[in-house]
């Protein structure tokens, strides 16, 4: 009780919004209503929540006492939480224009259904239909929850975010249910990957969380509160409302705060016990057991969030040649070199190595994740660099495979085959580089080494399957970037649906592997044979290859080849994108006078694609 | 603290109101725009919370007002 006290007055002298965020997810407490008021109010005290986060709820049991823990955890987040609750159980009825949810304009709506809402024979045992009519009405299950979906879809009503409330029994026919060819456990489980294959093949922005991941973590006992689900049909314990609202707001941090890229992880103390520049190969923890148990276990969960798209990074203090060792020889370490897309082993501080990775990696330091056990470098990172986010790996070996979970920015809404290789790619990166240094030091120029990489431009046009991939770069790109136009995947698959667009993409690949797509240009098609560059981008992942020019030339002889007689493009000058000022010109369009520049395909031929150190197919 | 203004203060806090307005002979009534039944289940919810009583859902319907809740507690046997 009086450690409790101890641990509360301490949120309350917490000093910025991410401290009192790191104590309250380092802490394991249960807070009472009266405490989260507090809390609340401390942290509104402490500076103004920037970001806005709309959210709009369409509910089938009530969700406005879920409200405190949603302010609670938005509290946390530096996030001004605007919550708009339908009226209850009005569901279709605010897929229209004009509704309280579309007025509302949310960035985000969450969909908590029950699940005997999504069929009225569900108000029976699913046990007592045989094999095939269970599949039958799986099916009818979901082609009306997709109907429902899809009506939202239409509207602007943000990431959509579907739940449906657990089971308040255990399956219906008890501990055999396992293994009961009618097992009701079987058809939820299968229905719910139904449900997620569904959404990824045909929806946009949509993601369907499943409660039964939350109602896994803490428990069916202490899920549900009967009392006050058959009362006042709110199903959750305050332990319950707490986490679903934790997630939930979490994805609504995923969408407005900046996006997390990069995991920069110290060594000592945090990917192993003790420091290998003293305790040696055998004196580290890391093996089977405790505690280097734990520490291969947090190796481990840094694989998973590296599936997720996020590149991971070393930042240590050693001898370079001490950490070479535990990564190449030491046979319970996990995360060998190929999983690292840079390093910075060197006894230099921790900020300027941080600067430097990010200049390395060609991304902002606000997508930077920092983490390290030693409390006076992670103020030192804190101090300098603000815009990282610093977690502390705690002090307690079995608490150190969790501590990244509860980090909001590390959800994230979408994947593509992309994020799956990043590290991968930005490893093959570095070996480029390496060979590009030594074309260098040898005084060679960059001709022999482009030519060495035998690249090849994969280029397809109009391709839907690309979507969520080509959303995403204008999402994130801003170094090489035109005109840095943000695109929804909707409004993308309209450009690819219809004739007055042209929608183009390139992937590279050369000796050390495949970028994936990483170009994207989009044309507006104008009936008088005009032709205007509405969007040109590319990764910084392939800077540096003249990437660029052969992708451009190579779509305007398409755009030639279709009739077009003349291209307009323009350059709009972000804070960001100076690397891109002068590529139109130096391509060959000229100013046309009026700020823009013009192209005239009848006057002037786009260059051969032999100029270029590129082979391109094109798929169309 | 007496009881009674731990409560006023769990009161004020739950149904954000300000604690002067909560006296001993304070009725559901008395505060229609925050003590409606939303605000009575999260006020359920907060006295459990504080005073460490785990209340039936019969209960729920008969602790809408200050003194109710007093006489509740104290026969929980908590002063």
């Amino acid at each position: 009780m009086v450690k409790a006290k101890f641990e509360f007055d301490n949120f309350l002298k917490a000093v910025s919004r991410s401290e009192l965020r790191d104590l309250v997810a380092a802490s394991r407490m249960k807070l009472s209503l009266p405490q989260v008021q507090q809390i609340i109010a401390h942290a509104e005290s402490l500076e103004a929540a920037t970001l806005p986060l709309r959210l709009g709820i369409i509910h089938t049991y009530t969700s406005d006492l879920l409200d405190i823990w949603l302010a609670f955890e938005a509290a946390l987040q530096g996030l001004d939480l605007q919550t708009y609750h339908a009226p209850y159980g009005m569901t279709f009825q605010e897929a229209h224009a004009g509704s309280g949810l579309l007025r509302h304009q949310p960035d985000m709506t969450l969909l908590m259904l029950r699940r005997e809402d999504l069929h009225p024979d569900l108000a029976y045992p699913v046990a007592r239909l045989s094999p095939s009519h269970q599949d039958e009405l799986r099916r009818g299950v979901l082609q009306g929850l997709m109907s429902l979906v899809c009506q939202f879809r239409e509207h602007p009503v943000g990431q959509i975010v579907l739940t449906l409330l657990p089971s308040l029994n255990g399956p219906g026919l008890g501990i055999f249910d396992a293994q009961s060819e009618r097992s009701e456990s079987a058809w939820w489980a299968r229905l719910k990957a139904e449900i997620g294959a569904a959404f990824r093949e045909s929806l946009r922005s949509s993601l369907f969380f499943d409660l039964d991941e939350v109602l896994l973590q803490i428990g069916r006992a202490d899920f549900f509160d009967h009392r006050f689900w058959y009362s006042a049909r709110f199903p959750f314990t305050a332990e319950a409302a707490r986490e679903v609202a934790r997630r939930i707001v979490g994805l609504g941090a995923a969408i407005k705060c900046p996006r997390a890229k990069v995991i920069v992880l110290d060594a000592d103390n945090t990917l192993w016990g003790g420091v290998i520049g003293e305790d040696g190969m055998a004196g580290i923890a890391l093996g089977p057991d405790y505690p280097g148990n734990t520490f291969v276990d947090f190796q481990r969960r840094l694989l998973d969030f590296q599936q997720r798209g996020f590149i991971l990074a070393l930042c240590s203090k050693n001898n370079p040649a001490d950490l070479d060792q535990v990564l190449r020889e030491h046979p319970h370490q996990l995360l060998r070199d190929q999983h690292f897309a840079a390093r910075r082993v060197n006894w230099e501080p921790k900020p300027d190595n941080l600067a430097s990775l990010a200049k390395e990696l060609n991304l902002g330091l606000d997508s930077f994740i920092f983490v390290d056990d030693s409390s006076h470098e992670c103020a030192a990172v804190r101090d300098a660099l603000p815009q990282v986010e610093v977690i502390q790996t705690p002090a307690k070996a079995v608490e150190v495979p969790f501590c990244l979970d509860q980090v909001a920015r590390l959800e994230v809404l979408s994947l593509t085959a992309e994020d799956h290789a990043k590290t991968e790619m930005y490893a093959q990166e570095r070996r480029r580089r390496e060979l590009m240094e030594n074309g260098e030091r040898t005084g060679a120029g960059s001709e022999p080494y482009l030519q060495s990489l035998a690249m090849k431009m994969k280029i397809s046009l109009d391709c839907a399957a690309h979507l969520t991939r080509l959303s995403q770069l204008t999402q994130k790109t801003n170094q090489f970037n035109l005109t840095t136009r943000r695109y929804e995947e909707n409004q993308l698959q309209e450009f690819i649906g219809g004739d007055r667009w042209l929608v183009a993409d390139f992937s590279l690949a050369d000796v050390f592997g495949d970028s994936g797509i990483v170009g994207l240009a989009i044309f507006a098609l104008h009936a008088d044979r005009r032709a205007e560059l509405d969007t040109f981008l590319m990764s910084c992942r392939v800077i540096g290859r003249e990437a660029e020019g052969a992708f451009l030339h190579a779509l305007l002889k398409v755009l030639a080849e279709r009739g077009v007689g003349e291209v307009v493009a323009d350059f709009v000058p972000t804070a960001k994108n100076g690397l891109a000022k002068d590529f139109l010109p130096g391509q060959g369009f000229l100013p046309s006078g009026d700020g823009r520049y013009v192209w005239n395909l009848e006057r002037q031929q786009p260059r051969p694609e032999s100029v270029f150190p590129i082979a391109i197919q094109m798929d169309v | 603290m007496s009881i009674f203004e731990q409560l006023q203060g769990v009161i004020a806090s739950t149904l954000k109101v300000p604690p002067a307005k909560i006296t001993e002979t304070t009725k559901n009534e008395d505060l229609p725009a925050s003590w409606d039944s939303l605000g009575h289940v999260n006020l359920m919810i907060a006295l459990e919370q504080t005073f460490g009583v785990i209340l039936d859902v019969e209960d729920f319907p008969k602790l809408i007002s200050v003194p109710a809740i007093l006489q509740y507690l104290r026969d929980q046997g908590i002063e």
